[in-house]
């Protein structure tokens, strides 16, 4: 990553360590260390109803996530995921972020969380109840697009367009970090994100075009 | 009173058999109708356009099925067989029953799934009664429940007792006489033979060189980013809706229905915006039987997407291949003899590859094709299935074939390629890659960064078909709706449907609404083989046509009596007569319901049959055995390019997609466990952005058909064969099996000082 402090994005050690999401939603109780799972089952609020043969880690919390600016209320697992607290459990869903591997190689589920790019299926979402959260929604409409989101519709940055809201989420940040990058900086910076159809040369000519435009303007 | 027979006409359409292009004369109804004139004289068409789904992807608004939330919607999750072939004993559900939230449990043991490909023409396995898995990963059971996260739980509460039984899944073992059977006729089942046999044996007197060689690819994945999968809107009653990741609108009705014990008429599928399929998406596949079958149980929606891990092991794959050569030529460079082994690998099903000597005149050859059994998951069609498979291998050969003979490749292919759209494209990229700073001899730079050049050839059909029917509707407020149930895969099929009636009717993209992606829409094919635009394109132009003269026709008389075919559509203006009318003037001379005019294939509008060629650019480290990509060159003809920003695109993406196939992309399997051990992003390598060179798509404007074709397949063929060509002309070495990874060029290079 060209960013170190970027969150979650470069498997870093801390409370959004990927070991220890994967960790939480992988397993139910059984396999999981006891002392970790009291604490979370404390947490939550368990529900007496569940059967006693069967044991998960279940139970809700309430979580309000403040995204895009608006303060958001949830009810969600202790393990659920910012991505899918945002995809599957906010009402209305919030689904710009896609969810693609689940696992932190992809990019893209990446939203920025208090100005910085993380993977959201990285980080869970009661740990994100304290940030501001900012998805490729937050960064501009159809009709009020940021440089970054024009500059893909005009150099043809996207075909199938499922990766497409993680590129423009790192690049945005990116390039508020960075207002003049090189070629290889871009790529550099892009380096989490993973595009099947075969755009990355027209994402780094969009990402130049953007900050071009960008410092323009300013 | 029956209608007369249409009248017929003859038109001269291009032909391509084998690489070679001839014209060929067929009849068609005339029905009139449009053509799309000179390639350099469109407005819009064969220009750079922008997507017009653009500005909904960017910002997160497009929705895909994947994003798709109803209200009392179920989450689905698949339970997969650890076994690569076992008998499911027992599948215990009862815990899993019990989880509060889980609202539907399905088992195969209830009632078995349809695979989504099989093998044809081989007796099934013939097992004593029972419930068997084939490969691991196989679904054996399904869950719906409130939240994903319960669903989870209720995966792992399920018990499923197995019998374990002997498995296969390598070909070389396949073929030995002691491996376990995967159907009851054994592992190996010839598919085809063409040429003579014995007059190659004759042949080889005849040559000054002759080369052995076998060339292998491993089994590699779509990996489309949105996994495959369904939504599916049933509750109960005589209605459902599905929402699919398809590359066919029209796959699913039928198999949903089926599943849902509805009449298809009364099931409709919606594809607003899908993530990629690559040919792995056509019908419900397993994922799609088994939502079906929670819907149907839970009586309420149910949302089942297949987890990237259940992508990899049961959403199909490119299969692999193994191909052996015997092969020589005479001193000028004339191939006299061929004799080619190609197996195909692909799983449980037949798998696919282009027959040999693929686009090259070879005086005498002979080819056999089998396809080898394993237990893995059936094989799909891939992005040109087959023929990057049979490419690489071919190419690889003439390469060595022309180092054997001392002569420079690119003249060695021309020798054998008859046809000079070849040449003239061979030409156009070495210009492009400066052909002659490649390495003479290979491998013969100094120094532990050596660079080396590599070209090769490809061949597609692509074309059209009679599936398409578009209606254009026609407001008396000027407004302007293209309608058609086709589905965009990221192609640019609503950029290209919206441009084509705008271009007809004198207007702009965005004066148009184009509807697509629902199967309760005009009928279109399904997104395979490059045939979706030569397909659709033709029909779309038909239709916007006859709505233009059915507005010249009632708009005559406004213009001082002027004949409708004078009339002028140009710059949001209608004219004729000396006079003119605003669009919106024009339209307010429509009857109220407007005009609606459905669009028909037209055969002259489309044609099949293009050519390709790649060249690269590599450096290899001697010292790591790491290989960059440097740059890449690919030469397309296309026919008439309805969006040139989205072909290039489309360009770029095949040369991508081919790097990862020729230098990282690998199905890892434990011969043992019989798994797959890389079923995720993490450990399968896909290309990215830190490997990518430089890349430059050509679309060849000296190809002037004025016809629509389709580059989807294309675009991916010749670019494996020119990067293994690279990297050999770099060290001088060939590295026989794909992925060319460091440890394979370290042991090739190793080798070589071991023998010299």
């Amino acid at each position: 990553m060209a960013d170190d402090s970027d969150e979650g994005k470069n498997q870093s050690r801390g409370p959004h360590d990927a070991s220890r999401r994967r960790f939480l939603k992988g397993v139910g109780i059984a396999g999981a260390g006891a002392a970790l799972a009291d604490q979370l089952l404390i947490e939550a609020q368990a529900q007496d109803t569940k059967p006693k043969d069967v044991r998960t880690l279940s139970g809700n919390v309430d979580v309000t996530l403040n995204v895009n600016g608006q303060r958001r209320k949830a009810k969600v697992e202790p393990r659920t995921t910012l991505l899918s607290a945002l995809r599957d459990h906010l009402e209305p869903a919030v689904t710009g972020p896609k969810l693609v591997c689940d696992m932190g190689t992809c990019g893209a589920c990446t939203v920025l969380l208090d100005g910085k790019s993380a993977y959201s299926c990285l980080v869970l979402a009661v740990d994100a109840t304290a940030r501001q959260i900012t998805t490729v929604e937050g960064l501009g409409g159809p009709d009020a697009m940021n440089a970054v989101q024009t500059a893909f519709v005009d150099k043809d940055a996207l075909m199938c367009g499922f990766c497409t809201p993680g590129f423009v989420t790192t690049i945005s940040a990116y390039l508020k970090k960075n207002p003049n990058p090189s070629l290889d900086q871009v790529r550099e910076a892009c380096k989490g994100n993973f595009c099947r159809c075969g755009t990355y040369p027209r994402v780094f000519e969009a990402a130049l075009a953007a900050a071009k435009s960008v410092n323009r303007e300013s | 009173m029956q209608q007369a027979p249409p009248k017929k006409k003859k038109v001269r359409v291009p032909r391509v058999v084998n690489g070679v292009e001839t014209m060929v004369e067929i009849e068609v109804d005339d029905v009139g109708g449009p053509s799309w004139g000179p390639n350099d004289k469109h407005t819009l068409l064969n220009h750079h356009l922008r997507r017009v789904d653009g500005p909904l992807k960017v910002s997160g608004v497009a929705e895909y099925t994947y994003d798709k939330r109803l209200s009392g919607m179920l989450h689905g999750r698949v339970l997969g067989s650890p076994h690569a072939h076992a008998r499911v004993i027992k599948v215990d559900t009862t815990a899993a029953g019990r989880i509060p939230g889980v609202k539907a449990v399905v088992s195969i043991t209830d009632k078995p799934v349809q695979p989504a490909a099989a093998a044809t023409g081989v007796e099934k396995p013939a097992e004593p009664k029972g419930t068997f898995v084939h490969f691991a990963g196989e679904p054996v059971a399904a869950v719906a429940a409130d939240t994903p996260e319960i669903a989870q739980d209720a995966i792992q509460a399920i018990k499923v007792e197995y019998e374990v039984l002997p498995h296969v899944v390598r070909a070389d073992e396949a073929l030995k006489e002691t491996s376990p059977k995967v159907y009851p006729d054994g592992n190996l089942k010839p598919r085809d033979s063409q040429g003579y046999a014995t007059r190659v044996a004759a042949a080889w007197d005849k040559c000054d060189v002759i080369i052995e060689a076998e060339y292998r690819t491993p089994i590699i994945h779509h990996a489309s980013l949105e996994t495959h999968g369904h939504v599916v809107d049933f509750r109960g009653g005589d209605t459902a809706t599905v929402y699919a990741s398809t590359q066919g609108t029209f796959t699913i009705p039928g198999d949903a229905a089926k599943e849902l014990g509805l009449k298809e008429s009364d099931v409709t599928a919606i594809v607003e915006h899908m993530g990629g399929g690559f040919g792995s998406k056509f019908g419900i596949g397993i994922e799609g039987q088994l939502a079906c079958r929670l819907a149907k149980q839970a009586k309420a929606p149910v949302k089942l997407m297949l987890t990237r891990r259940d992508e990899f092991l049961l959403a199909g794959n490119r299969s692999g291949s193994w191909q052996k050569f015997k092969a020589g030529a005479t001193k000028d460079g004339t191939l006299v003899a061929l004799q080619a082994l190609q197996y195909q690998l692909g799983g449980l099903s037949d798998g696919s590859q282009a027959g040999q000597p693929y686009i090259y005149r070879v005086t005498n050859s002979y080819r056999e094709r089998f396809a080898v059994f394993t237990h893995e998951d059936s094989s799909r069609a891939m992005r040109a299935p087959g023929h990057p498979q049979a490419s690489y291998a071919i190419e690889c050969l003439m390469e060595d074939l022309a180092d054997k003979l001392g002569m420079d490749p690119l003249e060695f292919r021309k020798k054998n390629l008859r046809d000079k759209v070849y040449h003239r494209q061979l030409d156009r990229g070495a210009r492009e890659i400066g052909w002659d700073r490649r390495s003479k001899p290979a491998g013969g730079a100094a120094g532990p960064f050596k660079r080396g050049i590599g070209c090769a050839v490809g061949t597609w059909g692509g074309g059209g078909n009679n599936q398409c029917k578009v209606d254009v509707t026609i407001s008396r407020d000027g407004s302007v709706v293209v309608a058609v149930g086709t589905q965009d895969l990221g192609t640019g099929t609503r950029t290209y449907t919206r441009a084509i009636v705008a271009e007809e009717l004198g207007l702009q993209p965005k004066d148009i609404i184009e509807k697509i992606g629902s199967s309760a829409l005009g009928s279109a094919n399904a997104s395979g083989g490059s045939t979706t635009s030569a397909s659709l394109a033709p029909s779309v132009k038909n239709g916007a046509y006859k709505a233009r003269i059915a507005v010249a026709e009632k708009v005559a008389l406004l213009l001082g009596g002027v004949k409708p075919e004078e009339i002028k559509f140009a710059d949001g203006n209608v004219s004729g007569g000396g006079k003119s009318l605003s669009w919106k003037q024009a339209c307010a001379a429509l009857p109220a319901a407007g005009v609606t005019a459905q669009g028909l294939w037209q055969v002259e509008l489309s044609a099949t049959g293009v050519h390709g060629v790649c060249f690269a650019e590599v450096e290899v480290d001697v010292e790591t055995g790491r290989v960059r990509p440097l740059k890449m060159v690919h030469v397309q003809d296309i026919g008439l390019p309805l969006n040139r920003l989205a072909v290039e695109s489309q360009i770029n993406g095949g040369m991508i997609q081919s790097l990862g196939m020729a230098l990282w992309e690998e199905r890892v399997m434990d011969a043992r466990l019989g798994i797959q051990l890389n079923p995720g992003f993490g450990d399968y390598k896909l290309p990215g952005t830190a490997e990518m060179p430089e890349l430059v798509a050509i679309i060849d404007d000296d190809d002037k058909r004025e016809a629509v074709i389709g580059v989807g397949e294309p675009a991916i063929i010749p670019s494996v064969g020119a990067l293994a060509n690279a990297v050999f002309n770099a060290i001088g070495i060939r590295v026989h099996d794909l992925p060319i990874t460091p440890d394979k060029i370290l042991m090739a290079l190793t080798n070589r000082r071991a023998t010299t």
